[in-house]
């Protein structure tokens, strides 16, 4: 893989096509962690425990304030939040369909599962954008993989947990085969742009690299926990990637912006400090 | 050393008793109801907010409303432990209590709340109005309890400066957003009075628990605390106080609420759980930790056998 490039510079230092490639990386981190976390909250005040309710409304505002931080970088662009999040439509939104699917009321499973697979190829991914030539996601890389860290080991202690009750393992096994083939949208290409992201060394890694090493830690971790790991399975189409969604989507969407269209709204209330970051 | 009724009325003070003390069962089931109600409290305002962390305008008000609802589950465990340490009931049968509709909470959180502008009705008035009681809590003759509000009431006062922020970002926006607010505040505005409960000479539970500590300020004068700061902050956005039910200025910082005005057979309706929006509130939750019942069976029976690999991390 590219091994030197040059730095890319600040956002006004690009060319064209450098920010093209900037944009299709950091659309998707913005728009797969952004639909993950709003899936999520679905959890809070939902959650087995007080505790485990706890711990997932952590995660939820752990990956809400990283979609924050994408969104700002591509609003270094000049686009906005009302533009991106609110006035847009939903099939302007490239996250993977595993981020979109609805959660069953219960199905705990479910929720771990789809955590556990998407954190690891969301640690994956940050690590191969650590020494990205582009210093926006560099800096941000290292500020949200601790975090990931965490996210990992959640998911991993219910996994352990789970596959030692019978009934809990059956759900997880009915999760991780309705998910997996979802779970490799991650690792679809955008279009045209992907080998702009490697040549200039935006994406250190490509992303049949992310996916072969993705696929070695989740069936190594879940077939040790005696799991069966459906690593035969296609990619789920649509992927997500290609601006094309599942139809659970667009019920969401519609959801996320209902407020914002029912007060007539035109712009998206800022609370934070922006160079609070 | 077991005490009795009249030595606890004696010693009664600010955070004179804890755990090490043996307490009379009167005083230990009187502190146990008000921490329960507290506990549940939190936990039905969560349930009734979590909607609008989907719904909220905004990216950073998304964020907020997730903290929020976070910080009010946080409370109700807190609480629950506090309960917990006088011995008469615990976290779980608590919680079933709730789930199964025998659980008391707080007037507002029975009523449905559909759309965003009404969110400022309960994160501002409704928490604002708590705020006034929740902080002569931390004065409370049971130690625990007193400690707990040490840290609710902080967050608690986010939680206001949150909801005062919504309400001045609506009531700077355009008409249609000011008239919709205007309307959501006539529709809770009653309810919010009706918080602090009947006038003290109705209430029945008071006596005591003044007596014992338990509570350090009549319904009355949080009522009072509460109109001072708030009817004036209302006006202040912009909102118009509704003619009814009538509110009488004694000019000396006091107010008297017209009782007559107030629904109190729907107040009651409410205070049993028997309300047409608390058997909503109560069964949609009540859903929604049975279908997640398997969970907590499945953690109950590794606790007993204990196999289970990391019970510290798997929270």
């Amino acid at each position: 893989m590219a091994t030197a490039t040059p730095d890319l510079g600040s956002p006004d230092e690009l060319s064209e096509r450098e920010q093209r490639a900037v944009e299709a990386q950091l659309f998707r981190l913005a728009d797969d962690e952004y639909v993950q976390a709003e899936r999520y909250t679905f959890w809070q005040v939902r959650a087995p425990t007080l505790e485990s309710d706890l711990a997932v409304a952590n995660n939820s505002q752990d990956e809400l304030g990283h979609a924050r931080l994408w969104y700002e970088a591509i609003q270094q662009f000049g686009y906005t939040e009302e533009s991106l999040l609110f006035e847009s439509d939903p099939d302007d939104f490239q996250h993977s369909t595993l981020v979109e699917l609805p959660f069953e009321q219960g199905d705990w499973a479910d929720a771990i599962v789809r955590a556990y697979l998407y954190d690891v190829a969301e640690y994956i991914r940050l690590s191969a954008l650590e020494e990205s030539s582009y210093e926006v996601i560099r800096n941000r890389t290292s500020r949200i993989q601790g975090e990931e860290d965490y996210h990992i080991e959640h998911a991993r202690s219910w996994l352990e947990r789970m596959v030692l009750d019978k009934g809990a393992t059956e759900r997880v096994q009915e999760a991780l085969e309705r998910h997996y083939s979802h779970a490799l949208t991650i690792f679809e290409p955008v279009g045209d742009v992907e080998e702009d992201i490697e040549e200039f060394g935006i994406r250190k890694m490509t992303l049949e690299e992310m996916r072969a090493e993705w696929e070695d830690r989740v069936d190594g971790f879940l077939s040790g926990l005696g799991l069966d790991v459906p690593t035969d399975a296609d990619v789920a189409q649509p992927t997500g990637r290609d601006n094309e969604h599942t139809e659970h989507w667009a019920d969401l969407f519609e959801e996320m912006t209902s407020a914002y269209r029912n007060l007539g709204r035109d712009e998206a209330t800022v609370i934070m400090d922006e160079n609070d970051e | 050393m077991n005490m009795d009724i009249d030595e606890v009325k004696e010693r009664a003070g600010p955070q004179e008793f804890s755990p090490k003390d043996d307490l009379p069962e009167e005083y230990r089931k009187a502190a146990t109801r008000m921490l329960e109600f507290h506990a549940n409290s939190e936990i039905m305002g969560a349930y009734l907010e979590r909607p609008f962390i989907r719904k909220a305008p905004s990216l950073e008000r998304k964020m907020a409303f997730s903290a929020k609802t976070q910080d009010e589950i946080g409370h109700g465990q807190m609480l629950y432990r506090a309960a917990e340490a006088l011995g008469v009931k615990t976290r779980d049968e608590m919680l079933d209590d709730l789930a199964e509709g025998k659980g008391k909470f707080l007037n507002c959180f029975h009523y449905p709340m559909e759309s965003y502008v009404e969110t400022p009705m309960i994160a501002f008035f409704v928490d604002g109005a708590a705020m006034r009681r929740q902080a002569t809590l931390k004065k409370s003759s049971w130690e625990p309890y007193a400690h707990a509000m040490d840290k609710i009431c902080f967050e608690e006062g986010m939680h206001v400066k949150h909801g005062e922020s919504i309400l001045r970002e609506l009531m700077n926006g355009s008409k249609k957003e000011q008239q919709m607010v205007q309307e959501a505040f006539v529709e809770w505005w009653p309810r919010i009075l009706q918080f602090f409960g009947p006038t003290d000479d109705q209430s029945t539970h008071h006596d005591f628990a003044a007596e014992v500590g338990l509570k350090t300020c009549t319904n009355d004068e949080l009522r009072n605390a509460f109109l001072n700061r708030y009817m004036q902050k209302a006006k202040d956005y912009g909102l118009e106080i509704p003619e009814y039910p009538r509110i009488r200025d004694n000019g000396d910082g006091t107010y008297e609420v017209v009782e007559d005005d107030l629904d109190w057979d729907e107040f009651f309706t409410v205070s049993k759980n028997e309300y047409s929006g608390s058997i909503e509130q109560i069964n949609s939750r009540a859903e929604a930790q049975e279908a997640v019942e398997w969970v907590r069976e499945m953690m109950d029976n590794q606790e007993t056998t204990g196999s289970s690999p990391t019970p510290q991390a798997a929270d």
